[in-house]
């Protein structure tokens, strides 16, 4: 009796948790999960950075140095300190948003991180609409017409998608599309012509050329970007269409769908009015993990455009052994999933009424 | 229900109509975008790895990238000759007088030039420029310790006058190596004191301030830096000298080859630097490209670690340099890359020996078992090789891998980022390393001084920034030797002495040479006058 009286009352009924609105003590558990994930990530990445034989102070200092000078920038660098006094140091600076300065390039990491990350984030962005654009409709129609020609098509599209590394598809693309037809522009952001006349605001090109009416630049801009977009966006399509495909194969075998058809409503109505709907919130989960790979920095397809992008940066930066700038991308990186995760959790709110 | 899908369904239709036109309207922007125009008539645009980058203190850089960036951006106080590398030119020094004793250099300054930042340029600035290489003590000092120069005497001994600058030696040293190795070298370049010294951060004397700029004279001026993207040079207006032709240097960051090659031959660069092999010999039959190459004074070679094991044996060590198929692998892998050369003197230095006496050696199989059984080997052995990330070295040192399973030695190789290789080497902690050295002076003691001298062999000693040391090699007798030849003023005896060094090292030193390496690159036809050598590349002198 007692016990269901317990229950019946909820937790809100125990002395002190009453205070405390069902918001605020949601919003305290994101973020002391949202902290302890980044303090986990930050340790991880240090250590494991301490441990790897890799020479910060050479990274800095170069090979040909003498005895003297490289103790003097060992201890600089504050590498003589006991591990832990130095992770301390580091976690202090990173609660004041210092994450240090970037061996590789002399600048502060935040500053670096802030410079290259607007040319991930537009690439992954346009990719990502162009992938979810195509992927969800041509896995939907996949599933309709299973055993079609269709779908015989989008698996396959798939698999090279999954399969075709990026590295060669680019490369292949700009022998094509650049080199031989000359429809799209070259490696890099924007030409050279017009690199130095757009004053950066936001960072974002192709924003920032439309804000400053500039149709010309803007028009370049696009060329550059549409060709490594739609190459990362293949791949996203690849796996966004395969996971549409398995989801709404699941719904179109519900009892639901037949009644529905039953009942004289259309395929297509019955296919995108309630079937989708149902698997709205799985696709959802799916496209924001392909966004986040994505705004990791695809490190090969920005080598090979010369996007001076988030991955390339940080790729640069562990094979130098610059830690500072290492850590400071996976805590980024750690960012973004928890953030995507949030968001979902947000999404599945709206696309499914049972969670709210 | 059924009307709100309707009118969701033609919502839907509207707003693929509309994704249409914005789709065509994409379109056209990308054909707009298309109309690719060959690079600007008054810039010279190319495409190189510039990852390297990381400071611009002539004091601290030590790679090619940066040193040539800051060649055509400060002025040091004589220059290399365009034609000829051997020789020095004036720069910002427009002459010298030498003392009959050869203790005494006094340079004799241009008047009136002033920094981008307006201010003058003064003898102070240029005297002050080369203590401060001495008191930060970063790899470069050891340009002006070599020479006599510590923290405690530099001020006395480099001293500023009216428009003058006088280098006081502590021995007669050949004047021109002197003028080679400081004066053309980044420690001489002539830096602004007074912005520094505004901008010093714990007595760094500007150090991080030049993290990310310049602060001198040149005929450019660095005007942008976008670490791991682009760098932009613009002509600088108030240069005391000939202004350039080209206005502006704009270097993109093109890590990958191929890309490299496809803007070249598309015309949106005119220069590329890094291209492969294969890349060089595809566009060398192009109406549009051509390729041009330089030796620089960059040796690849295989260095042992003599401290113990079978490397510590002369006759090992001698063996293993008939395991390297120079000709073959010249042929192949280092075509356009490099030539063989066994000599620790580059080809092109002041006592060099020749290209055929400094390459004595060729692929022999008999040889090298023969010398490894009077070496105590009959058998073999087993050992390591390291390598880093270079991209001619993993097929190199596969190459002599095979050749030396042949006799009998089994190499075991390991591949590792070069900080991790330098970390290695440095420490001693490495049975043998396939890695490149490249000096700043275009003279046989350049080499001499670092990969055959060696001050101190003993582990404590920590001579790190000597390579000799870095192999535990050390050989009094061969020390005195160079010290002699350092000091030789007759040129035809001190080339002799050289020659012997040379010889000597070739038989039995730490380090087995294999290749001098090449600067290569593809350049527009409509590119003029692109000039360079292996000391230089000279910007200011390009036309189009």
């Amino acid at each position: 009796m007692s016990r269901t009286a317990i229950a019946a009352s909820g937790p809100g009924s125990e002395p002190g948790r009453a205070m405390l609105p069902s918001w605020l003590k949601a919003s305290g558990r994101i973020l002391a999960s949202f902290a302890v994930t980044l303090l986990g990530l930050a340790a991880l990445t240090f250590f494991i950075g301490r441990l790897l034989p890799l020479d910060p102070v050479v990274a800095v200092l170069g090979d040909n140095v003498t005895q003297e000078a490289y103790q003097a920038m060992y201890r600089q660098l504050g590498l003589d300190q006991p591990l832990y006094i130095q992770f301390g140091r580091y976690i202090w600076g990173v609660l004041h948003l210092d994450f240090g300065m970037a061996l590789t390039t002399g600048k502060p990491v935040m500053a670096d991180i802030a410079r290259v990350f607007p040319a991930t984030i537009e690439l992954a962005s346009v990719a990502i609409v162009i992938g979810t654009s195509l992927g969800i409709p041509l896995g939907v129609l996949s599933a309709m017409y299973r055993g079609s020609w269709l779908d015989q098509i989008v698996r396959v599209v798939g698999l090279i998608g999954y399969s075709a590394p990026n590295f060669w598809l680019g490369l292949m693309g700009l022998v094509l599309f650049y080199a031989t037809l000359g429809w799209v522009g070259g490696p890099g952001r924007i030409d050279f012509t017009y690199e130095f006349d757009l004053e950066p605001v936001t960072g974002f090109l192709l924003i920032d050329s439309a804000l400053a009416g500039n149709w010309e630049m803007f028009g370049n801009a696009v060329s550059h970007i549409i060709l490594p977009a739609s190459i990362l966006a293949f791949s996203s399509l690849a796996y966004i269409s395969r996971m549409t495909r398995s989801f709404m194969m699941e719904q179109l075998s519900q009892e639901y769908v037949v009644t529905a058809r039953v009942k004289g409503l259309s395929w297509a109505r019955t296919v995108w009015g309630h079937a989708f709907r149902n698997i709205a919130v799985q696709v959802v989960t799916v496209v924001a993990l392909s966004y986040a790979f994505l705004l990791e920095g695809a490190v090969l397809t920005e080598t090979v455009f010369a996007w001076p992008g988030f991955g390339r940066y940080l790729t640069n930066a562990l094979l130098a052994g610059d830690m500072n700038a290492v850590v400071g991308c996976t805590l980024l990186v750690g960012v973004i999933f928890v953030t995507l995760n949030l968001l979902c959790d947000l999404l599945y709110r709206v696309f499914d009424p049972r969670t709210r | 229900m059924t009307n709100r899908n309707d009118v969701t369904g033609t919502k839907r239709r509207s707003a693929g109509r509309r994704l249409l036109s914005a789709a065509a309207v994409a379109a056209l922007c990308v054909g707009a975008g298309t109309a690719f125009a060959a690079t600007p008539k008054n810039a010279l645009v190319m495409a190189w790895n510039v990852d390297a980058i990381s400071t611009f203190d002539p004091a601290q850089v030590g790679e090619v990238v940066t040193n040539e960036i800051l060649q055509n951006t400060c002025d040091t106080l004589v220059d290399f000759d365009p034609a000829d590398e051997r020789k020095v030119v004036p720069s910002f020094a427009e002459r010298w007088d030498v003392s009959p004793d050869r203790k005494e250099i006094t340079f004799h300054l241009h008047k009136g030039a002033k920094f981008p930042s307006g201010n003058p340029v003064t003898a102070e600035d240029v005297a002050w420029s080369l203590h401060r290489v001495v008191k930060l003590n970063f790899g470069n000092a050891a340009t002006l310790t070599e020479f006599g120069f510590t923290k405690d005497n530099v001020e006395q001994n480099i001293v500023a006058g009216d428009n003058t600058v006088t280098f006081k030696l502590d021995k007669p040293y050949p004047t021109t190596l002197v003028l080679q190795s400081i004066g053309a070298n980044r420690v001489s370049m002539v830096m602004d004191k007074k912005t520094l010294m505004a901008n010093e951060q714990g007595g760094d004397l500007g150090n991080k301030y030049l993290a990310t700029r310049t602060a001198c004279v040149g005929p450019y001026k660095l005007t942008r830096w976008n670490a791991g993207e682009s760098i932009v040079l613009e002509a600088n207006d108030g240069y005391w000298g000939k202004a350039p032709a080209l206005k502006r240097i704009l270097i993109r960051h093109v890590a990958e080859p191929g890309t490299q090659r496809l803007l070249l031959s598309q015309g949106d660069v005119d220069v590329a630097r890094d291209l492969t092999p294969e890349d060089l010999k595809d566009l060398e039959g192009s109406k549009d490209v051509s390729i041009v190459k330089v030796l620089r004074p960059q040796l690849f070679y295989w260095g042992f670690n003599v401290a113990d094991g079978p490397f510590s044996k002369e006759k090992v060590r001698l063996a293993m340099r008939y395991l390297i198929d120079y000709e073959g692998l010249g042929k192949t892998v280092m075509t356009y890359l490099g030539v063989p050369r066994a000599s620790f003197a580059q080809l092109g230095a002041v006592g060099a020996l020749d290209a055929k006496e400094g390459q004595p050696f060729k692929l022999d199989l008999d040889k090298a078992k023969q010398l490894l059984a009077e070496a105590g080997y009959p058998n073999g052995f087993e050992a390591s090789v390291l390598f880093g990330t270079l991209p001619h070295a993993n097929p190199i040192a596969q190459s002599v891998q095979q050749n030396a399973a042949k006799v009998g030695v089994k190499l075991s190789l390991e591949r590792m980022a070069n900080a991790q290789l330098f970390s290695k080497v440095r420490g001693r902690e490495y049975q043998s390393a396939m890695l490149a050295w490249q000096t700043g002076v275009p003279d046989a003691h350049g080499n001499a001084s670092r990969l055959v001298f060696n001050p101190d062999n003993r582990p404590e000693a920590k001579q790190t920034q000597y390579p000799s040391w870095r192999s535990a090699y050390q050989d009094l007798a061969l020390n005195k030797q160079i010290d002699e030849a350092l000091l030789e003023a007759d040129p035809a005896k001190r080339d002799a002495l050289y020659a012997t060094i040379q010889k000597e090292v070739m038989a039995k030193g730490p380090m087995a040479f294999m290749f001098q390496m090449n600067s290569v690159a593809g350049v527009r036809k409509d590119l003029k006058s692109w000039t360079w050598n292996g000391f230089r590349t000279y910007y200011e002198l390009a036309t189009k």
